[in-house]
């Protein structure tokens, strides 16, 4: 008998170990408050603001260890980042930060190709990608809303026009236009130019409403929810933060059953995502079993992709079982990039402080939209922690 | 997770003809009734408290539900293919007496690891009531079959159900790992 019993507490002994160690080690959250997340926003902005040249093209990245600055670039980044800074001024009220992300849109309009009826914008005199014209015109329309300065708005309908002509009969979205054969490159989808080019359109619409923008991105987010990922050639659905985005900020008479659908489950997605992120710890076995603490920008656009879906998680009965776990990931998501940020004082320590202050390193390296993504995040998950200090 | 679905995950996971075969019997080939049935009762009281403080104790472990929901599911699967692989139950000494009720009718007969993790998982979830109803129908036909006499033929049923019941489980074990992914 004592012999069974040593034999069963040594399974359950040898098993809760392995489950505890690979299954479901604890998920910390660090705990943060609303002025460390601000903190961190600006901190993070002051990144991707002080990197600029004279152009107004940003630092792509930077790695630690050689201590190189890199040289590749990459439109959807830049306009990803100038989209981000807009937020961070309408944030804030931070004037340096519009200042900047009107350097970025700069950038951006002298390299616009105009067409009949429609304008975009590309690095390459071959074509011009769909994703960083849409995230363009996110820009110039989360800065309309934040200012009010109509200056764009004859940019944004040119734009709005282009992305609108890249939307093919099934909702589809061509990642990208060619200038010389002078129509969208047939058959070619990005893996998130569609979600932006939704978002971008729901924008629009909420900026120059009565158009018919938004009921243009209609199509394209159905697609997205019944279609995409099967059409695409994706073998599990693609956690997709700017479809999130589409449908955080589309009007409430346009979320059906489908659209709600798609929102519940890009929830699930971010939310494991964020969970999984909470487990890792980067050392001994569990670096082993998780390996190393995520990217910054696939952190951040999970937390992003999550933040975006919130209001609808108060607005929404079907998804108002989600609330709280919802603002649970994004206030630990918060807390957990918060102290993985680079301090001013642990950057004086580093060759360049300059390039690593306020950034998000992932193995020695930063990156752009690293910054950019837990930026968005970051600041969607603010007013969480801001609420829940109110509640003490 | 609906209540067909919680009575199904029990009955896969607490595997009534499998128990069966190990449950403490008489010279003549039927179970010990009253042993067996105190034994579900205390099992049934393990349920009850693990579903009643899974909340807490997750929270102590600082693991999300819906992530432990996913661990339950790959706990769930490797016990339904040890199940599979061995449809009988490994030998156990009994407890002299009544004390056999605790073991190993309650333990480990019922208490099983993936009913530990099932009753972790579905108190988090679907609240201790939910939990205690599916695992109470589930050890309650354990103690019917206790009234059955062990002859070759009903082993063989015995073992081929108990087969059909790790199926179960093992549809149960998805269910909670879609589930687990795709909760928030």
């Amino acid at each position: 008998m004592k012999r069974r019993l040593a034999v069963h507490a040594a399974f359950w002994a040898a098993g809760l170990l392995v489950v505890r160690v690979a299954l479901v080690p604890a998920e910390a959250c660090p705990p943060v408050t609303a002025a460390r997340v601000e903190q961190a926003i600006v901190e993070a902005a002051d990144w991707l603001a002080g990197g600029m040249d004279a152009e107004g093209q940003y630092v792509y990245g930077y790695d630690l260890g050689a201590d190189e600055v890199s040289t590749g670039y990459n439109a959807a980044r830049h306009a990803g980042v100038t989209m981000s800074l807009v937020q961070v001024y309408a944030a804030t009220g931070e004037e340096r930060f519009l200042a900047a992300a009107d350097r970025g849109l700069g950038y951006m309009a002298d390299r616009l190709e105009q067409g009949d009826g429609w304008a975009a914008w590309g690095r390459s005199a071959a074509d011009r990608p769909t994703g960083a014209n849409a995230l363009y015109l996110a820009a110039m329309a989360l800065r309309r809303e934040a200012t009010g300065d109509p200056v764009h708005d004859e940019v944004m309908r040119r734009v709005g026009a282009f992305l609108v002509g890249q939307i093919e009969p099934g909702g589809a979205v061509s990642a990208s236009f060619d200038l010389l054969a002078g129509a969208p490159v047939p058959g070619v989808h990005g893996a998130f130019a569609t979600g932006e080019a939704a978002w971008a359109l729901v924008l629009l619409g909420r900026v120059l409403p009565g158009e018919g923008w938004t009921e243009a991105a209609l199509p394209v987010i159905d697609y997205v929810a019944t279609a995409r990922d099967r059409e695409e050639g994706y073998i599990s659905r693609l956690p997709d933060h700017w479809a999130a985005y589409a449908l955080g900020d589309l009007p409430p008479e346009h979320l059906d059953e489908t659209r709600l659908g798609l929102a519940a489950r890009l929830a699930g997605y971010f939310g494991m995502r964020l969970r999984f992120e909470a487990g890792r710890t980067g050392e001994g076995v569990n670096l082993a079993l998780r390996w190393y603490p995520g990217p910054p920008a696939g952190v951040g656009t999970a937390g992003e992709g999550i933040g975006a879906l919130h209001a609808l998680t108060a607005t929404q009965p079907s998804l108002a079982g989600l609330r709280a776990n919802v603002e649970e990931r994004m206030a630990c998501t918060a807390g957990i990039m918060v102290e993985r940020q680079v301090t001013a004082a642990q950057a004086a320590a580093l060759p360049r402080p300059d390039l690593a202050a306020g950034a998000w390193f992932y193995r020695g390296y930063t990156q752009m939209d690293g910054q950019q993504h837990v930026v968005s995040a970051l600041l969607a998950a603010l007013p969480i922690v801001e609420a829940r200090e109110g509640r003490g | 997770m609906n209540g067909i679905l919680l009575a199904a995950a029990y009955l896969g996971a607490v595997a009534p003809p499998r128990a069966r075969l190990g449950l403490p019997e008489r010279p003549d080939g039927r179970g010990r009734m009253g042993v067996i049935g105190g034994g579900a009762v205390l099992a049934l009281a393990g349920v009850w408290a693990l579903a009643g403080w899974s909340g807490p104790l997750l929270d102590a472990l600082e693991v999300a539900p819906e992530t432990f929901r996913l661990a339950a599911g790959i706990v769930m699967a490797v016990a339904a293919m040890v199940v599979l692989a061995r449809p009988r139950p490994a030998e156990e000494p009994e407890a002299k007496g009544a004390l056999a009720a605790l073991w190993p009718v309650a333990y480990p007969r019922l208490l099983r690891a993936e009913v530990v993790a099932l009753a972790l998982t579905t108190g988090a979830k679907e609240g201790a009531a939910a939990t205690v109803a599916a695992a109470g129908a589930a050890f309650a036909i354990t103690v019917a079959l206790g009234a059955l006499r062990r002859t070759p033929f009903s082993d063989r049923v015995l073992e081929g159900i108990g087969r059909l019941a790790a199926v179960l489980l093992v549809l149960a074990a998805v269910f909670l790992m879609i589930d687990g992914i795709r909760d928030v």
